[in-house]
């Protein structure tokens, strides 16, 4: 039977398809796996019940080893299935290498895909999916392009940026990519740069993600963020004005129910690090989070 | 009374930013808000072609889009900083209330001032000061239209650079050059 997915539109129905497709013909034996491994003594012959305990004992260490020899040639069956399921990603991969190296959507199911297989296209430089799909090369150039706007912004922001400003600030550049077309200059996602930032972390470079609320955001500092100060800013980006996030000590102990001191000595430590800055109006004092 | 500022100058994002209107009490925040009083403060007397800044008369010290401004103490600590990192004078140093903006500072300009004299062929030969600020041939360079006061100070370092002759002419502006 022909793929059905190769003639239907981009979704993720093709996904489903593909899956199916590819576990279509179990292995033959496998019938038998799928149920309860233990043998039952009546599949064996009529003269070991007939024996007394002991002998029922030794059949017990036979049934046994049954079991680990069916476990393990249900183990060798699994393998065999994964080996295929690989053949036929890659398979799948060549076919639909424009999509994945061009559609974010595509390329963001398809790595879902990848990963329960413990497939990592990403990571692999040479050998197949380094040189076939060449994504790896495009994460890492991607990357090197988010560091250099982090680091460019942490003299602004102390070290702490949304992803979303990234892609802004990537986007009004123009920066071109390998795979990036002329006419969809937004060939990357938001999901992209935040898979980008955690091969950066892998490499042990500082760079993270971290959840702010409802933000995703990197950060480039290797100092610790505790508890205290992640809560600050989660109130601050819930509290925006105009593209500011902003807090006072007052309005800290009344939302986080904390005490004036601890309040005021979280916001004195993002003042410190330069994550915040002070608006001071009359006797008010104002805490600041630039973009 | 404070000069109104014409709507072609495009303010930075920082100026809408209210902490921008108090003086940063971490000094490393500090330093980059000075920083950034430097560049607006020079940007728009260069772009506005203001060669002095009136402290009092200075629209830039006070945002009412956002409600913000600067105390006096505030201002006098951006000014002190600005004269400090060689981007303005004091005409009145006892006071300090008129401060000369220098677009360029001399030493730019003077380097500026040579290199146009090499590709220009001005070597070994002679023009006035009259045709560096307003001359035909000096259409685009940062010194059109400079101050001649500031011209003399660039003039000073090129000779004591070696890289040029004064010469007392009948006018000021008509003092000759001679570069080397």
């Amino acid at each position: 039977s022909s793929y059905p997915y190769l003639r239907s539109p981009p979704s993720s129905s093709r996904f489903y398809f593909f899956m199916k497709w590819a576990l279509q013909s179990p292995p033959p034996a496998s019938r038998i796996f799928n149920h309860n491994i233990y043998i039952l003594p009546t599949q064996y012959p009529m003269s070991h019940r007939r024996r007394g305990v002991g002998a029922a004992r030794a059949g017990a260490k036979a049934y046994t080893k049954k079991a680990e020899e069916m476990n393990a040639v249900s183990l060798a069956r699994a393998m065999e299935t994964v080996e295929k399921l690989e053949v036929k990603l890659e398979g799948f991969a060549k076919t639909h290498k424009h999509e994945i190296q061009h559609d974010p959507a595509f390329r963001a199911k398809f790595l879902e895909m990848c990963a329960p297989l413990g497939v990592d296209p990403l990571s692999a430089e040479k050998g197949f999916w380094g040189n076939m799909l060449g994504i790896g090369e495009f994460y890492y150039e991607l990357s090197v392009k988010v560091a250099e706007v982090c680091l460019a912004s942490r003299s602004r922001n102390g070290g702490i940026i949304r992803v979303s400003e990234v892609k802004d600030i990537l986007t009004q550049r123009g920066t071109k990519f390998k795979f990036a077309d002329s006419k969809n200059k937004s060939s990357y996602s938001e999901e992209d740069i935040v898979t980008s930032v955690k091969k950066l972390s892998k490499l042990g470079s500082g760079f993270r993600t971290v959840e702010v609320g409802k933000s995703m955001m990197i950060v480039s500092v290797p100092e610790e963020l505790d508890d205290d100060h992640m809560k600050v800013m989660d109130l601050a980006e819930e509290n925006r004005c105009g593209a500011y996030g902003v807090v006072t000590v007052k309005g800290v102990t009344a939302e986080l129910g904390w005490d004036h001191d601890r309040a005021k000595r979280a916001l004195e430590l993002l003042l410190g690090k330069g994550m915040a800055w002070l608006d001071a109006v009359g006797a008010e004092k104002y805490y600041w989070f630039p973009r | 009374m404070t000069a109104t500022i014409p709507d072609s100058f495009k303010f930075p994002d920082f100026y809408n930013f209210p902490p921008f209107f108090t003086i940063q009490p971490v000094l490393a925040t500090r330093e980059k808000q000075l920083g950034q009083w430097r560049e607006l403060i020079l940007r728009y007397h260069t772009d506005l072609k203001i060669k002095t800044l009136v402290l009092h008369e200075c629209p830039l010290w006070k945002n009412p889009k956002i409600e913000r401004e600067l105390t006096g103490d505030e201002i006098r600590l951006v000014m002190d900083d600005f004269v400090t990192s060689g981007h303005g004078e004091w005409e009145d140093p006892q006071t300090r209330t008129r401060c000369r903006i220098l677009w360029r500072k001399p030493e730019q300009l003077a380097s500026d001032i040579y290199d146009w004299a090499v590709s220009n062929g001005y070597v070994n030969s002679v023009c006035t000061v009259f045709e560096l600020h307003s001359g035909e041939d000096v259409n685009g360079m940062s010194f059109q239209g400079a101050d001649e006061e500031l011209l003399r100070r660039a003039l000073g370092i090129l000779e004591s650079q070696g890289k040029c002759a004064l010469f007392r002419g009948d006018t000021s502006s008509e003092d000759g050059i001679k570069f080397f």
